[in-house]
């Protein structure tokens, strides 16, 4: 393109530009006068206008979906409830309206005051809901003066019901009403101020399948707030229903047997992963929590010493305790580190690395293999397995058997649990690894720890032979239809198909131990080969118990069971933990039984 | 490519009144929307941010240069918008976005930009006193070709937005009184056609309704009613800021878009929107008048066609707003939210700080 046009004539063109200016000028000014007109002049009109014509929306709250047992027992519904807001803009006077309003709903003034100025920053025609669960009596007493208060409005609302009160808490988990930040963070993009969101449990996992969809109203309402027409109307529809896993039987007996003791219960199908029952103790009752306006209560649960919110079964970190010799055993089977045969001598007690290491039985085992090892729950064996294998061998397999990660099942906040290492110990502890925390690992106690149910998980890998499962509550093929993924692939980094006599070899003692007189003999069924190991695990270490001498009988131990049955082609796993239960087979062991012979009952 | 005696003649205060007009569309976003979820202020002044960043690199190409490769950036463009029609996916109803990982962005309305250019580069070498049949047929063709994809997305607004672009050429390049018949004869034809055929019934019904808003309150007259009492209530002083809450304004969709001037004429009443109107004429007298300090005619031309095009748009907006024309879709240029808009009004302001600062020949 020719650059040097400097010299062309352009009065046309500015001519042209010039006009435009001047037409543009004058729309200008014609703008003004148009704005003149309607603000101005036509003023008294659209005040008028905007007065007696005002629109208010309503949301329609959608129904939540149902959550059910794995046989449609309802283990969550909706009621219908009334509740009562204040609308803002509909007030001639705010100070007033407090008073009066609380006076009618017999509510504190202050109360009342803090809650509607908790919300400022939202626009005054929106309706800030002041109480709910209103009875009939409030609703006719606030109905006959509606009149009067054009700034109150009622509306029904489907509110969540939980039946079976303190059942399966743990896992369906609580409504809260959504917090400003949620809000402000977009996280839950249908969700306005006042709604209810699953705070924890299903009720948070699957949130965005079992809300629905609001619906709402659009309607003309003059200026004293009473209904004059409708806009729009789009009904809410409803969240999808639930199929859990749980079985209302089994998740009862295990609640009622653990009741009184802190502890948790899992039982699920290790072919499947399908969870049949969780169990933890204390509870609570989410009831109590679906409602906007009682936070000393809420308080007053969250802050209790036994901690009844926290899920143990995902969330509570044990010592896994003789638990953990199940694991040292393949470990050192597939090392070729012994074989079924290779015996070692119990005498009570042992000295390794300088330190001495006492045997649970005092008087000694005597010679031990590995059967007679776990069915009596030998500690000597097992230090020296230990001793031989070494930390870092241990850490690899407890890996591999799925501890100190999460197990993926469909709830929030799970906990990792802790294999420790010589690496994890200088990061973390900024310290060596001492030969003698191996020998402490390797019966399951020292820095190990781990949530009952990867012990459960753990468990039904052995009831497989090797086969990992993922527990999940939610159905699976239903999960699929919600297209949620599963939030864990299972691999092992073994191959396991092809060693399926190492777990036989295993399996054979934790049979023994319940059926021959083993430490799990409390468990034994006549007729239901049950297989299971026993753990019981130190709340303090050895060292603290040396000091405290003769008092060590009045400390009590957390008491583990952990089982499946029947031995061929296993169909249910059992995992008990109970805090300071003593001796797993003396507690939890008897606990174990009885779900066993329910399963028996209603599935064999 | 630049220096310090360009940056000399950088016209600051159109950038000044140009940022001026952003702000005010910020506050004005944020009254309508803080109790919204998304922060949609917070993304407009991220876009403004990143507008004005634009602007600036923008600049560092000579006009010459890029109204030379205004065919190539022309072809780029129309191989994208056919592109978005056939693997484009449909983000309310229209297939006009392109999706980022953290944005989305219209290509349409960059696309404006080139048009300019390209319109530009071919009227700038007619230099006759009225345009030619051939002429009108080229740079029609030229014109009607992006227009035609982006109203197949379908976003007749953002089409319509398109007019004022062609109709700026027109009016510097002159046209004989046969052709202002033909087109008036054309459009027509089009018009009916369109009416006919093409436009879509919500589309229809706009359009009757402005004619006779109060035939049907409650249907599709009620936008045009609401918009107008909020603006006619909001009186001298107007109700104060953010507390518009003139109930009906939440129920227009796109208060802070499409009816963002209802919101100010009803918080901030016949003074705001004066001060707003005000603010405004100073930045487009001053785009128009920046034709005078244009070295060349290609410059002119680009000058002229970005001042139409933000001018219109805001008429066409502000007038809808109060009725006289029907809901287009059209944002107010600068202070409705949108990114995609608002990148391509600063670039087209951009183009003419670019004509204004290499006015002088002998840099």
């Amino acid at each position: 393109m020719n650059h040097n046009s400097i010299y062309e004539d352009l009065t046309i063109v500015l001519k042209r530009v010039k006009n435009t200016q001047i037409l543009f000028k004058v729309l200008f000014v014609l703008l003004v006068v148009s704005f003149w007109k309607i603000q101005i002049l036509e003023y008294q009109k659209y005040w008028k206008k905007s007065e007696a014509n005002r629109m208010r929306e309503i949301m329609l709250s959608p129904q939540r979906g149902l959550i059910t047992d794995r046989n449609g027992v309802i283990i969550a519904k909706n009621i219908a409830c009334f509740k009562a807001s204040i609308i803002k803009e509909n007030s001639q006077d705010l100070d007033v309206s407090y008073e009066k309003i609380s006076y009618l709903l017999n509510l504190e003034e202050d109360v009342l005051r803090k809650r509607v100025e908790r919300f400022q920053s939202v626009p005054l025609f929106y309706p800030i809901v002041v109480k709910d669960n209103l009875t009939q009596e409030e609703i006719s007493r606030i109905e006959a003066r509606q009149l009067e208060f054009p700034e109150l409005m009622i509306e029904v609302e489907p509110k969540r019901f939980y039946p079976f009160n303190t059942f399966a808490a743990h896992i369906i988990g609580y409504l809260q009403e959504i917090s400003q930040e949620d809000i402000k963070n977009n996280k839950y993009s249908e969700k306005g101020i006042g709604d209810l969101i699953g705070k924890t449990g299903i009720e948070k996992q699957y949130e965005s399948i079992l809300v629905g969809k609001k619906g709402k109203v659009l309607e003309i309402v003059d200026s004293s707030g009473r209904k004059k027409g409708e806009l729009l109307r789009e009904e809410p529809v409803k969240g999808k229903d639930i199929r859990l896993s749980l079985d209302f039987d089994l998740q009862k007996k295990a609640e009622d047997l653990l009741d009184g003791r802190e502890g948790a219960i899992i039982v699920l199908n290790p072919k499947t992963g399908e969870i049949l029952a969780m169990v933890s103790y204390p509870s609570f009752d989410p009831n109590k929590f679906i409602n906007r306006f009682s936070p000393e209560e809420w308080q007053e649960i969250a802050s209790s010493p036994d901690f009844p919110l926290e899920n143990r079964v995902i969330r509570g970190l044990y010592s896994p305790g003789s638990i953990f010799k199940l694991a040292m055993a393949l470990a050192a089977l597939d090392l070729n580190e012994i074989t079924e045969k290779t015996s070692f001598i119990c005498n009570g007690s042992i000295l390794i690395y300088g330190h001495p290491f006492s045997c649970w039985y005092k008087p000694g085992h005597g010679p031990v293999n590995l059967t007679s090892a776990i069915q009596h729950s030998c500690n000597i064996y097992f230090y020296l397995l230990g001793k031989n294998l070494g930390i870092e061998n241990i850490a690899k397999y407890a890996k591999e058997f799925g501890f100190g990660t999460k197990t993926g099942i469909d709830l929030p906040e799970e906990k990792n649990g802790l294999v420790p290492d010589p690496r994890w110990k200088e990061e973390v502890k900024k310290a060596n690894w001492f030969p003698g925390e191996t020998i402490s690992v390797s019966i399951g106690q020292g820095p190990l720890l781990v949530t009952p149910l990867q012990t459960a998980d753990f468990t039904a890998l052995i009831a497989n032979r090797g086969k990992p499962v993922n527990p999940h509550l939610v159905i699976q093929e239903e999960k699929n239809e919600f297209k949620t993924p599963i939030t864990r692939e299972i691999q092992t980094k073994i191959d396991w198909s092809s060693k399926r006599k190492l777990f036989e070899k295993v399996i054979e003692g934790m049979w023994k131990s319940v059926n021959a007189g083993g430490t799990g003999r409390l468990a034994l069924i006549d007729g239901y080969d049950i297989c299971g190991k026993t753990g019981s695990t130190q709340i303090i270490s050895t060292s603290t118990i040396k000091k405290l001498g003769d008092q060590i009988i009045e400390i009590k131990t957390h008491s583990w069971f952990a089982g499946f049955a029947p031995k061929d082609n296993p169909k249910v796993v059992v995992t008990v933990l109970v805090e300071y239960g003593g001796m797993g087979g003396q507690t939890a062991a008897p606990i174990a039984r009885q779900l066993f012979t329910l399963f028996k009952e209603k599935y064999d | 490519m630049i220096n310090r005696q360009l940056v000399r003649h950088i016209d600051w205060v159109l950038i000044g009144i140009l940022l001026l007009n952003s702000i005010i569309g910020v506050a004005f976003i944020y009254s309508c929307s803080h109790y919204l979820p998304g922060n949609y202020y917070l993304k407009q002044i991220f876009w403004i941010f990143i507008s004005l960043v634009a602007l600036f690199l923008f600049l560092f190409f000579d006009y010459h240069f890029l109204a030379d490769y205004s065919y190539l950036m022309y072809g780029l463009l129309i191989s994208t918008l056919c592109g978005i029609l056939v693997f484009g996916k449909l983000v309310a109803g229209t297939k006009s976005w392109i999706r980022f990982p953290f944005f989305q962005i219209q290509p349409s309305e960059i696309t404006k930009v080139v048009v300019i250019l390209v319109l530009a580069r071919y009227f700038s070498k007619r230099q006759k006193e009225l345009l030619s049949f051939t002429d009108l047929i080229i740079s029609g063709v030229l014109f009607l070709l992006p227009v035609f994809l982006i109203a197949l997305q379908p976003d007749l607004g953002t089409a319509l937005s398109f007019l004022p672009i062609y109709l700026g050429a027109l009016i510097l390049g002159g046209i004989n009184k046969k052709f202002i018949l033909f087109l008036l004869i054309f459009s027509m034809l089009f018009g009916f056609v369109g009416w006919k055929y093409f436009l879509k019934d919500y589309q229809r019904t706009r359009l009757t309704t402005l004619v006779s808003p109060n035939k049907d309150p409650l249907g599709a007259g009620y936008h045009i009613i609401q918009s107008k009492i909020a603006i006619g209530s909001g009186g001298v002083k107007g109700k104060g800021y953010k507390k518009g809450t003139q109930s009906q304004l939440r129920f227009l969709p796109a208060r802070h878009t499409d009816f963002i001037f209802s919101v100010i004429g009803e918080e901030f009443g016949f003074i705001g929107v004066i001060a707003v109107i005000l603010a405004y004429a100073l930045f487009v007298f001053r785009l128009f008048h920046s034709a005078f300090m244009s070295r060349d005619r290609v410059g002119i031309y680009i000058v002229f066609m970005v001042s139409m095009m933000i001018t219109c748009q805001f008429f066409i907006n502000v007038l809808m707003t109060i009725g006289f024309l029907p809901i287009a879709g059209i944002p107010l240029p600068l202070i409705s939210y949108g990114g995609s808009s608002l990148l391509a009004n600063y670039l087209a302001v951009s183009l003419v700080l670019n004509v204004k600062m290499r006015r002088f020949v002998n840099v």
